[in-house]
Formats: structure tokens, sequence, C-alpha cells
């Protein structure tokens, strides 16, 4: 099964462009910073919002298509969503809730219950069958709203920020959860999120969705190395460099030149990890190739690594522990030398 | 102990404050002391009272489910849709709350009279509206149901249409959308409205008297009695007893709505 989507539309300031194509076989999580897009990209799919121009298929199936004037309304896509805030219905019980697809759909009410009772069992809330929604905790809430879609048997499973309405206690046990669930759908799994590390544990590929449009996709562990966007390279902790590849070094977009070790030649997207950047306080003795003039434009302090953000001729930031930082005398505004060993740049083809 | 500073009275403020509890609170006083407390069960046994008592029952009950019937579709449309016209429409519905009752009451006359266009086709079906208990039910419905639009409108716009969205995903088409998510998460505000609608309907006077008169049995009303029995035949104690009934009915709503209908317009 695989979903298409093209999709162009103007929504507020956002202008979404974007063409997506979901396989069944794998969990997709589109991934990107909030305002992207990737919301409205789920209500798309599930026909709360129309296109401006484009086409949505399933197999065969057209939900919407501008160029033949063709929309399948909501209730007739069979598509399961789960919402950020999951949406259970207030005024009705747990069971009813989950009920409530399969009575919209004609089911009689003593099979839907049987049914709903049978997925909140599965989603280990026999307890709360009578319950009231705010009853529930953030987590059993979520399971609630995946049974209540699951039950329906939908083709398409989407799911918005799954864990975002979840304290922190709940996320670990409800992350493994969520992940049985979706290995065993068998239809088409989208999951939307901020969050690298919730998109690395629950989906096989990432699509990364940055300002409407496609920016990367692929492996989560390829887009985290190789990322083609400043967000991402930052989601990853990396510092991105753009430039040309001549002669063994690395002329970067600012003007400056890295000497580096690669065979690519042209333009490139360069890579350094915080903690290659080495810094000092005076400039090196000796022949480190890489040695960039900087000032101090932060310090985060994170347990037993701190980061430390500098200006010059390029933003880069460093990785020290505690003690480098207090003999450096580290400080806003002061200068140091960050040196970069050349086999300490990985350098990929644009 | 430390207090806000603001929490400090102005004394120059509680003066004309307390004027105004006052202001509230004497009338409805000299109501009580006015109370001839040892004929008070037999007055409001009385034919005449238990009579008017009934009429309002009945007239403001219609008038709530005429209101029920046309302002929950109309609240749901203007709160839902990109109706057009809809800042006109709203202005509208909120007119018959600024609007001097007799003039709607002279409107209504003007409107639905016997010898209107529209008064000539329901004679010819043997419906007469004017000084009829169905005109005085009218009256009080086009007097009321503004309240019970605007709560419905405020309470429906507070619940945005997330849960219809959700439940279209989940497969629900238009019409059981609306029986089974929007109107039951609606039916605190529509159950504040209809009171609101229902007390208006209750105390209407001015409407009321213009378009269906002073009939006893037929349109005679608590407070149309009241208003007879205090100027016209100088009963000023019957005046006074059906005063105190419908000061009791509005209190026992005020109870019932408190926080309700505040709640539902805030």
């Amino acid at each position: 099964m695989t979903l298409h989507a093209q999709v162009r539309t103007r929504l507020g300031s956002l202008h979404l462009d974007c063409d997506l194509s979901v396989e069944s076989d794998v969990t997709v999580a589109v991934l990107g910073p909030n305002g992207a897009g990737k919301t409205t990209l789920l209500r798309i799919v599930a026909g709360l919002i129309p296109v401006d121009e484009g086409r949505v298929e399933v197999d065969g199936t057209v939900f919407e298509d501008t160029a033949t004037r063709t929309w399948l309304t909501p209730e007739a896509r069979r598509v399961g969503f789960v919402f950020q805030n999951h949406g259970l219905f207030p005024h009705l019980s747990v069971l009813d809730n989950v009920a409530f697809g399969l009575r919209a759909r004609g089911v009689d009410r003593a099979t839907a219950h049987a049914r709903a009772n049978e997925w909140l069992e599965r989603v280990d809330l026999t307890r709360h069958v009578a319950s009231r929604p705010s009853a529930l905790s953030g987590g059993e809430s979520q399971r609630a709203a995946l049974a209540r879609v699951l039950v329906t048997d939908p083709e398409i499973l989407l799911l918005d920020e799954p864990l975002a309405a979840v304290d922190a206690t709940g996320r670990l046990e409800l992350r493994r959860a969520l992940r049985r669930h979706l290995a065993t759908f068998k239809g088409v799994r989208l999951v939307v999120t901020h969050d690298p590390l919730e998109a690395a544990s629950l989906a096989e590929r990432v699509v990364v969705l940055e300002d409407g449009r496609i920016t990367q996709e692929g492996r989560f562990t390829d887009v985290s190395s190789r990322p083609r966007s400043a967000w991402i390279a930052r989601m990853a902790g990396l510092n991105l460099l753009r430039g040309v590849v001549s002669d063994g070094s690395i002329l970067v977009d600012d003007g400056s030149r890295l000497t580096v070790a690669t065979a690519i030649e042209g333009p490139v997207l360069a890579t350094i990890q915080p903690r290659a950047v080495a810094l000092y306080r005076q400039a090196p003795d000796g022949s480190p190739r890489n040695v960039l003039r900087c000032t101090v434009a932060g310090v985060d302090p994170e347990g037993d690594r701190w980061r430390i953000r500098l200006e010059g001729p390029f933003p880069l930031v460093a990785e020290v522990t505690p003690a480098a930082a207090a003999e450096l005398r580290l400080a806003e505004g002061g200068e140091v030398f960050a040196v970069v060993k050349a086999t300490e740049i990985d350098v990929y083809s644009v | 102990m430390t207090r806000g500073v603001t929490r400090r009275p102005l004394l120059g403020l509680l003066i004309p404050a307390a004027l105004a509890v006052l202001f509230i609170a004497l009338p409805l006083i000299g109501l009580l002391v006015h109370v001839d407390w040892s004929n008070l069960p037999s007055q409001l046994v009385s034919t005449d009272v238990l009579t008017a008592l009934r009429l309002s029952i009945e007239c403001s009950l219609i008038a709530v489910a005429i209101a029920l019937v046309i302002g929950v579709p109309l609240a749901y449309l203007l709160a839902r849709t990109s109706l057009p016209g809809r800042r006109l429409i709203r202005g509208l519905v909120t007119l018959p709350l600024v609007l001097p009752p007799v003039v709607g009451g002279i409107a209504l006359q003007a409107a639905l009279g016997r010898t209107t266009p529209i008064g000539t086709v329901l004679d010819h079906f043997g419906i007469v509206l004017p000084f009829s208990t169905a005109g005085a039910a009218i009256a009080e419905a086009f007097v009321g149901f503004p309240f019970l639009v605007i709560t419905v409108e405020a309470g429906l716009r507070q619940r945005d249409d997330h849960f219809e969205e959700v439940a279209a995903t989940l497969g629900a088409r238009p019409w059981r959308r609306f029986w089974q998510v929007t109107m039951p998460l609606a039916a605190p505000s529509i159950a504040a409205g209809a009171a609101l609608c229902w007390a208006r309907a209750l105390g209407e006077f001015g409407a009321t008297i213009t378009f269906a008169g002073s009939f006893p049995g037929t349109t005679e009303t608590l407070p149309i009695a009241a208003y007879s029995s205090f100027e016209g035949s100088g009963q000023v104690g019957e005046a006074i007893t059906l005063s105190l009934l419908l000061l009791a009915i509005s209190v026992l709503v005020l109870v019932v709505l408190r926080d309700r209908w505040l709640g539902a317009l805030r």
C-alpha cells in the first residue's frame, strides 16, 4: 500500500509545497521545526483542509485531485487520525469513545462495544472502560485515542506529536507501547514530530519538513549523520558547513578555507562534531592547518560536557569538559583559537 | 499579613457603592415589607392568581420551545459557518435586547396583525395571533430568543470545531456529528440559554400587552395581571403577591444558573 501526496497550499504565512510518498512497509516520521507545516500535511491527508493544488491518493483511491475536482470527505477516507491533544470526546465514556467510529460506520451497539472492549484490553485500559476521558492520565488518554482509531481498521494511520501531551515519566513506556502497535499495524503509518529522538525511536524512515518543503528524507541515521539543513544539523548536534571542495580544501560559503581529507570535488556539505573542535588560549604551535580565531558567544554548561558557542569566520559549536573550560577561562566575548583536524571534517556531496 | 495595594478599599468609593447596593435592595425590601403575609396563602391559591400563573408558564414554555427550534440552528450557523451577512444577522438578533418591548409588540402587530398579508393568510386557516394566547407566546419568544442565541453561540464558539473534526475522521457524517458531538457538547450552554430565555419570557410585559392585550385567562400573564391589579382595580395587595411570586421565580433561576450561564458567557 502506498500513500502519494502532492500538495501545494497556502495557509496564513505557511506555504506548503511537497511531494510525499509513504509505503506501508515502514513507519515514516515527518520531522521538522514548529510551524513547518507537519500538522497541516496530516490534516490534508485526513481531508480536514483542502489543498490549493495537488493530489492525494492511496493505491488508486483518489482522496483529492484538484485537476479533476475530486474530493472525498474525511468520513469517506479510511484514515485514522490520532490528534496531538488526543481529542477524546469529553461527554462520552472511554468505551463509547472507542466504539464511536464503529457506530458511525453502522456497526450495531453490541458488536461495537465488544470490539471496543477488545481493543481497550489490548492497550491495557480495561479498568477505565466506564471512565470519562478527564479521568485518564496523558499516557492513558493517548492509548485510548490510539485504540479508538485502530478499532476502525483504517488504511492509513496518522499520529500527530504522539508523545507531546504525555509527561516525561510516562513517555518511555508509551513510546514502547506505541512502537509495538505501529509494528502490528498493516497500513501506511505516518508520525509527525518535532523531536528527533521520537522520530528515531518510532520510525524507520524520516522525512524532514522545513518551512513547507521537504529538505531531506531517508533512514534516520543517514539523515542525522549527513544533514542537509542547518536545522537537522543543530538537532543532531553537529556543525554544518556549506562550500566547494577543490585540491584538498573546502572554500566555505563565507570565504574562509579549511583543509579537508576527501577525494570529493565540487559543491559539498561538511559536518564537524563539536567534540572534535579543540580550543586554545593562544594560537597553537606546530602545524595544525585549520586554526580559526573566534570569540566566545555563549557558554552552555550541560553536565560533564559544556557547549561553547563561537563566532568566527562562521558560527561553530565546541564541546569541552568543565575543567578545560575553567582552565581556558572561557567567558562570553573572550578570544579563543579553534582547531579542527582535517580528518575530523566529514565531507559529502550536495 | 501583607495585602496588595489594590485590596485596600478607597473610602470615597465606598459610599456610592453602598448606595448602589441599597438602590437594588431597597425596592425588594419594600416589596417584602408590604406583603400581607397572613393573607398570602389564600391569595396565592386564588383563581385569578393561579390562572395568571398557569398562563404565564404555558406561554413562556411555548416561547422557549419556539426559541429552541429556531434559535439553536441559527446559533450553530453563526458560530460554525462563514454565512454571508453574519454580522448583520448577529446585530439583528441582538436588537430585541435593546428594543423597547412596546416597539416589539407594535412591530409584531404590524407584521402579523389581522389586516396584514400574513395575518390574512393565517386568518384563512382560522389562526388569529393578535390578542390570543399563541400571540402572547410569540411576543415572549420575540423578546426572549436573543438570550438563547447569544448564549448558545458563545458556548459553541468556546468549544471550537475540533471535536467535530475528530468525529469526521472517525467516519461520522455531518448529521451524526451534529447530534452526537456538537449538541451534547453544547448542552450546558443550550440549557443556560433556554433558562435565560424562559426567565425573560416569564417577565415579559410590554410586547405581550401590545400584541396580545390583557384578557384574563387568555393573555393576562403574571406581570400583566400584577400591573392590572396595581393600576386598575386598586388591589395593591394582589399586585404585591403576584410580584412576590415573580421575584421568587427570578431568584430561583438566578441560583440555578449562577455558575452555568456566567460560565457560558465568560
